[in-house]
């Protein structure tokens, strides 16, 4: 009798090719996936905002009429928002966490999945406006009822606004509810929670915020689809519109910390790497992160300083508060540089201009913490300016700061450092041309969202300014396309750890298997393991047993 | 007690504020600068990882500063609504707000005025009296912004907001709908026209029952 030896099954396979990428339950797919396709809706979202330029380039222009201005600034604010920035803090989150944390894989890889094409189709669905009869939404990022109820703003375009938007958060929370479980419970053996590295940290507190910020805005718009389609009206009076607004910025307040702590650890993660040095006073910078988070979930309503309906002074109090937070990192980061040794790569040029020009968003910030100057601010381009040195001035440093140091690890390849600082340097000029007057004619006066103004003294020159600087903008952020086109054609091979990296992620190939570490993971006894081991190799001197560790090091 | 204007406790309050922020500003800046210039590639970086009593009298330094502001912010927020909530008024003005227009309505000396989208009637005021705005509108939110006053409020449907407000120059001056409230919003502008008091009551008996 022939025993027939049973064919051993392939343990994991998986299909490959262009259906296995989209299908991929591996969280670094997942996260490039969901990075590259927030990356479109940053290029498709600038297109806006330069078409937006282009009509405030003169008091009076007529390159779009009021309506299309209307669908341009709503469909820019939220492609930025809900599209490009919150879902590229997930992406770098999902994609990396993991990673640092020494995990193999992804906890509920199918719901981030799942979250990944659901969000995908909020995205498309709010973008197939554009092809509705009435166009797409109108009504501004935030679309406050009654304006943006049935009565007001009928028909298909707004209505596809709202599910999009809907959709996306769902998409979202699913993604950063797995991101949450994966790090809270998949850490590997010795990585304990006050061991995790600055961006593992960054990323724990956005995906939390994530799962308690991102029901409201379900909620908001679930609501406000109902109160849209149906017979049901409710958001009705005086008391609707406030409760939208409530529920919308309960959302709208934590959202905007999700889109600034994980680019805030990937500058923190640049700047320390680029400074020989870990990254100064972890623990206080860990506090920190927590104070900030817990303390975003109470300040939604000085978005509605001028309503009339809410406390101002409690809200005032809270967002006052987080100078004490924000504070601390600005501390961190200059005694990470105090004493180090720094290369200026691009990576940490972005690291460091994130930091300088966050830090006119955030003094900015507590300016219109305080109501009686919020009443002036409110609704006008000093708003405008002081989100935009937040989000892009800071955020999108931050996230180019990530690109240049983690291209290496996700692609193999380095990118160019002469095209990166050229990038860089437009950049930095486009950013504070485009900006910084915003904050001129806001103080004159200027209101947001308006298609023509005054020609009062100023403010067609600044108006102009900022065209030219957001053409700069869109030059800059070609280059980067450039250097990320050469970069992979005529690659520059990397190799694992091109930075002499302090994390886990660097402890593996790049880019990394698909479960993640082939070789023993180092020894985890801080938030810089492998700076640990260098540590120890150098003070072991050479020929007492240095050879060994430094081995271990370079495997 | 002499009027106090939105606009003098604005430019109060910024004057403090101000300053502080642009030397945080120049502070950190000048760190980071100075930081790079001293320590670019050197050979051995310290390892110094935290220091726990700077760190916490930073710290405690940081909660000093968030009281201070809080302090300026709140006694000033108290002035503002005891302005715009308390003081007794010497002109009631009805102010309504709708797509994609302003109408003053001035009930005891029955005048009217229609600015924005549809005309041009200017809201007419007297100097260094407190003023006391009745805000309402009639469909979607809007917001009356005055920047000569350093202040706006939202008009929401459903309920009347009750504000008084002081100009303390005359001249004219703009207003605009800051809240985004559909397709003519850039084009809902309206002026203000501040009379000396004296002029005021002159122009007041000439309108009676008519326009602005």
């Amino acid at each position: 009798m022939t025993v027939q030896a049973s064919r051993p099954r392939p343990a994991m396979a998986r299909p490959g090719g262009w259906w296995g990428a989209v299908t991929s339950t591996d969280h670094k797919r997942i996260g490039l996936n969901l990075g590259c396709m927030s990356l479109v809706f940053f290029l498709v979202g600038g297109i806006f905002a330069l078409i937006m330029r282009s009509q405030l380039a003169s008091d009076n222009g007529h390159v779009v009429s009021d309506y299309t201005y209307a669908e341009l600034f709503t469909m820019h604010g939220s492609t930025m928002i809900y599209l490009f920035v919150a879902p590229m803090a997930i992406a770098m989150a999902m994609y990396l966490a993991p990673l640092q944390i020494g995990a193999v894989s992804l906890a509920g890889p199918r719901t981030a999945l799942t979250g990944f094409w659901i969000w995908l189709g909020g995205g498309l669905v709010m973008q197939s406006g554009w092809f509705a009869g009435d166009g797409p939404g109108r009504d501004g990022w935030f679309s406050y009822v009654p304006l943006s109820d049935s009565q007001n703003t009928p028909g298909t375009g707004q209505d596809l606004w709202t599910m999009g938007v809907t959709l996306a958060a769902i998409g979202m929370l699913l993604m950063g509810a797995c991101v949450l479980a994966t790090i809270l419970r998949r850490r590997a053996p010795g990585m304990a929670l006050l061991r995790m590295p600055i961006f593992s940290w960054t990323a724990l507190v956005t995906v939390l915020m994530v799962v308690s910020g991102f029901p409201a805005l379900i909620i908001a718009m679930g609501l406000l689809f109902i109160d849209r389609t149906t017979d049901v009206y409710i958001y009705s009076g005086f008391a609707g519109a406030i409760d939208y607004q409530d529920i919308f910025w309960f959302f709208g307040h934590p959202v905007v910390y999700v889109m600034f702590f994980p680019f805030l650890g990937a500058a923190a993660e640049a700047v320390a790497v680029c400074s020989h040095k870990r990254w100064f006073g972890y623990k206080a910078f860990v506090a920190s992160m927590l104070a900030f988070s817990a303390l975003s979930m109470a300040v939604w309503a000085h978005h509605m300083f001028t309503t009339g309906g809410v406390t101002n002074q409690y809200f005032a109090a809270t967002s006052t508060a987080l100078v004490v937070p924000a504070g601390i990192e600005y501390f961190d980061l200059v005694g990470t540089l105090i004493g180090g040794s720094l290369v200026l790569r691009t990576s940490m040029l972005f690291g460091l201009g994130f930091f300088v020009q966050f830090l006119i968003g955030g003094l900015s910030g507590i300016w219109v913490a305080s109501p009686p100057l919020d009443y002036a601010a409110n609704d006008t381009y000093f708003v405008i300016a002081h989100f935009h040195y937040t989000l892009f001035a800071g955020s999108v440093f931050g996230f180019f700061a990530g690109v240049y140091h983690w291209f290496p690890k996700v692609t193999g390849a380095r990118l160019r450092e002469g095209l990166g600082k050229v990038h860089f340097v437009l950049l930095v000029i486009g950013t504070n041309l485009t900006f910084f007057p915003m904050f001129l004619v806001g103080e004159a006066g200027m209101p947001r969202r308006i298609s023509r103004y005054p020609q009062h003294p100023g403010w067609v020159t600044d108006n102009r300014l900022e065209t030219i600087g957001a053409g700069i903008i869109a030059v800059a952020v070609l280059v980067f396309l450039v250097n990320v086109a050469v970069s992979m054609r005529r690659r520059v091979i990397a190799g694992d750890d091109p930075w002499e990296g302090h994390t886990l992620e660097w402890a593996t190939s790049s880019p990394p298997p698909p479960l993640n570490f082939t070789r023993p993971l180092p020894p985890i006894r801080s938030y810089a393991p492998l700076l640990d081991l260098r540590e120890q190799v150098a003070d072991a001197g050479p020929g007492s047993g240095g050879a060994e560790i430094s081995q271990e090091v370079s495997a | 007690m002499a009027l106090i204007s939105t606009r003098q406790i604005y430019e109060r309050l910024a004057s403090v504020y101000l300053p502080i922020a642009i030397g945080v500003f120049a502070f950190f800046t000048l760190l980071i600068v100075l930081s790079v210039l001293r320590y670019r590639r050197r050979d051995q970086p310290s390892r110094r990882a935290e220091n726990n009593a700077l760190e916490g009298s930073y710290a405690a330094l940081l909660v000093c500063v968030v009281a201070f502001l809080l302090y300026l912010t709140l006694t000033d927020e108290h002035k503002v609504d005891s302005v715009a909530n308390h003081e007794r008024p010497s002109l009631v003005v009805d102010v309504t707000g709708s797509k994609w227009e302003w109408e003053f309505r001035y009930p005891a000396q029955r005048i009217v005025g229609r600015s924005g989208f549809v005309g041009d009637q200017p809201l007419v005021v007297p100097a260094d009296r407190a003023i006391r705005f009745n805000l309402a509108s009639q469909d979607v939110i809007h917001a009356i912004w005055i920047p000569q006053l350093e202040f706006k409020r939202d008009l929401i449907p459903g309920a009347v907001e009750h504000v008084t407000l002081t100009f303390t120059r005359t001249g004219t001056f703009d207003g605009q709908c800051a809240e985004y409230c559909g397709l003519h919003h850039a084009e809902m502008t309206f002026r203000v026209r501040v009379l000396p008091p004296p002029a005021f009551a002159r122009w007041a008996t000439a309108h009676r029952g008519g326009a602005t």
